[in-house]
């Protein structure tokens, strides 16, 4: 089924302070009109586990979706993960969006002390992975015989309520693993290149360039063929600033990333100016790039409100 | 010095958030101290970490515990990570049951190697040591056989002083004295060498090897005995006016008389008032304080829990 293309929004909450806190925000981001909850998935500098929280948070909400973005498939077995991803979905009474990526941050393999292999081979466990959860969602046993997982008449418990299977989110910013999203998940996270192994990298800041996320697009349109339509094309904001002087703030960001201020102000994981610049902004990258589902960090959840009121669901 | 009761219950399969957020609340009022979810393959167990984060929320002063986490599925890594969220979002709560793994058809299912007991309780000693070094303030370094961490700050860090409880459970020598060494709570269970709840496993709960299965926790223990919590988990329950019958019944098919039925650390069967007398023996006896039972008797043990628990 074509995807309406409607705006919604999400909310990425990396750590908390107390129960409390934490269970607050869940509830405000609910009443505030956000669709989805996200906690990441990282050993090093994002303190919380993301299913455990993802649990707390559908268990003091109603309607929210919860959401880890993304899991990092060499962390667990997927049968383990499809048993937690399952429990979560049933218990949250189907409101779970499983975010997977393949594994990318340097740190979470060295400190805990796990092999990081070459981009190619942990997307290929990432696509067997895949196979091994939506089989495992899917009614009666399941045998599969990959290079990396080995499955034999498993019959996978508890059974997902989303059939027949918890929307994927697949994310990253590599043609590999884009063309892997576009063929097996719903949910499509165009993100920055991550093959540096770290976030705050020159070689990510410019794989997030207007122009490079047109070839992201590309990649995805490519692989999903006629099923482009109906995928929901998803990013993660990490910088949200309302300013009057947005031009200011521009050409601050461009020295930083070495890229133009225009393409710093353009690029999909900035959102910097006004409430309708930002509205202006976000109708843009719709339409340019189909992406209508934005992931807001906590820092700006209440701040974004107004725009997300004008914009969510239209 | 003898602790006070408190009583468990052991959690299965359910069809619904609903249906299992009624449950727990129903064992929190019912008195129970802690709830536990078990970590296998088979059948419809829920997952434990993510079911704990729900009951927790679900609840006010309920504990909630793994019963136990088969080591081996996971990285100790991610364990610490987990556990300490779930310490964190429930205000310290949680009690982290770990044990060295046993059930064949999870190492069948996960595709791994069910290495010999040596090797899996070796890797235990490991992962617990992993696990601890993790919730310790500051960076931590390990380099095991098993596992290495480089200088990794771990957080969340768990809300409990110095650390949650670590309960560590087994029926041979080497993983209870592992669990005299390391664990704040020691559940005394049968032997599952042959990897299922085998005749074998239960004659191994016969009351004087019992006996001897707390004596391996003493010796390891040494001086820090006395704070250790010791726990069973009993499969065989019942109450009933008609304590001999049931055990007549069921003891032959574990090739076990009644009398030893009865008396072993299997089962716990009787009216509400010889079930009760019987806790207290055994606490007497075996200083077992930590009572467990599944989630198909949380009414019928309810008086026993409104008695004894506590006391």
């Amino acid at each position: 089924m074509p995807h309406d293309r409607k705006f919604r929004f999400g909310v990425m909450v990396p750590r908390a302070e107390s129960a409390h806190e934490f269970c607050e925000t869940a509830r405000q981001a609910e009443d505030l009109g956000y669709s989805t909850l996200f906690v990441p998935d990282h050993f090093v500098d994002h303190p919380l586990a993301p299913l455990p929280a993802l649990a707390t948070a559908a268990a003091v909400t109603t309607e929210l979706r919860v959401g880890p973005l993304v899991l990092g498939n060499d962390y667990k077995h997927p049968v383990v993960l499809a048993r937690e991803a399952a429990t979560l979905d049933l218990l949250s009474n189907g409101r779970l969006e499983l975010g997977l990526g393949a594994g990318w941050m340097t740190a979470d393999y060295e400190k805990a002390g796990l092999t990081r292999d070459s981009a190619g081979v942990r997307i290929a466990r990432l696509a067997e992975s895949i196979t091994v959860l939506k089989g495992l969602f899917a009614d009666g046993p399941f045998t599969f015989h990959g290079q990396h997982y080995t499955i034999n008449e498993l019959d996978g418990h508890p059974k997902p309520v989303q059939r027949p299977h918890p929307p994927f989110l697949i994310g990253g910013g590599a043609p590999k693993v884009l063309g892997l999203a576009a063929r097996e998940a719903q949910i499509i996270g165009v993100n920055a290149n991550l093959r540096s192994g770290e976030g705050e990298s020159s070689d990510a800041a410019n794989s997030l360039a207007p122009a490079r996320t047109d070839e992201k697009l590309a990649a995805v349109r490519d692989a999903a063929g006629d099923h482009f339509d109906d995928l929901e094309i998803q990013t993660l904001v990490g910088f949200v600033h309302f300013t009057d002087d947005a031009s200011s703030i521009a050409d601050v960001m461009a020295g930083g990333f070495g890229v133009s201020p225009k393409d710093a102000l353009d690029a999909p994981v900035t959102l910097v100016g006004t409430e309708n610049e930002m509205i202006e902004l976000l109708e843009t990258r719709r339409a340019r790039w189909q992406m209508s589902y934005h992931v807001i960090p906590r820092e700006a959840m209440v701040q974004f409100a107004p725009v997300l009121a004008k914009l969510a669901r239209t | 010095m003898a602790k006070p009761f408190r009583f468990g219950v052991q959690c299965g399969p359910v069809a619904s958030g609903s249906e299992f957020g009624a449950r727990v609340r129903a064992i929190e009022a019912s008195g129970y101290s802690t709830l536990f979810v078990p970590d296998h393959f088979i059948d419809q167990q829920l997952s434990p970490m993510v079911a704990l984060a729900a009951a927790a929320e679900a609840t006010t002063t309920l504990r909630v515990g793994t019963l136990v986490l088969g080591n081996d599925y996971r990285h100790p890594a991610a364990v610490a990570k987990e556990a300490a969220t779930i310490d964190l979002l429930s205000d310290g709560r949680i009690e982290l049951g770990i044990g060295a793994g046993w059930m064949t058809s999870d190492y069948d299912a996960l595709d791994l190697v069910y290495d010999s007991p040596g090797t899996r309780i070796a890797r235990l000693a490991e992962a617990i040591a992993v696990i601890k070094g993790c919730w310790s303030p500051g960076a931590f370094s390990f380099s095991g056989e098993h596992y290495t961490i480089a200088a990794y700050d771990a957080t969340p860090k768990p809300v409990q002083e110095p650390h949650p409880p670590v309960l560590v459970g087994g029926g041979g020598r080497k993983v209870l004295s592992l669990a005299g060494r390391e664990a704040d709570i020691a559940g005394i269970n049968p032997n599952l060498r042959a990897g299922a709840l085998t005749a074998d496993a239960v004659q191994s709960s016969l009351a004087d090897l019992t006996a001897q299965k707390i004596e391996w926790v003493r010796e390891a223990a040494g001086e820090r005995f006395d704070e250790i919590e010791l726990q069973i988990r009993y499969f065989l329950t019942a109450v009933t006016d008609d304590r001999r019958g049931l055990a007549e019944a069921l003891a032959p098919a574990y090739g076990l008389t009644a009398d030893e039925a009865l008396e072993s650390g299997v089962a716990l069967v009787g009216t509400v008032d010889e079930i009760c007398d019987q806790l207290v023996q055994r606490r007497d006896e075996w200083g077992v304080s930590y009572v467990i039972i599944g989630d198909d008797n949380v009414e019928a043990f309810a008086p026993v829990v409104a008695r004894l628990a506590g006391t």
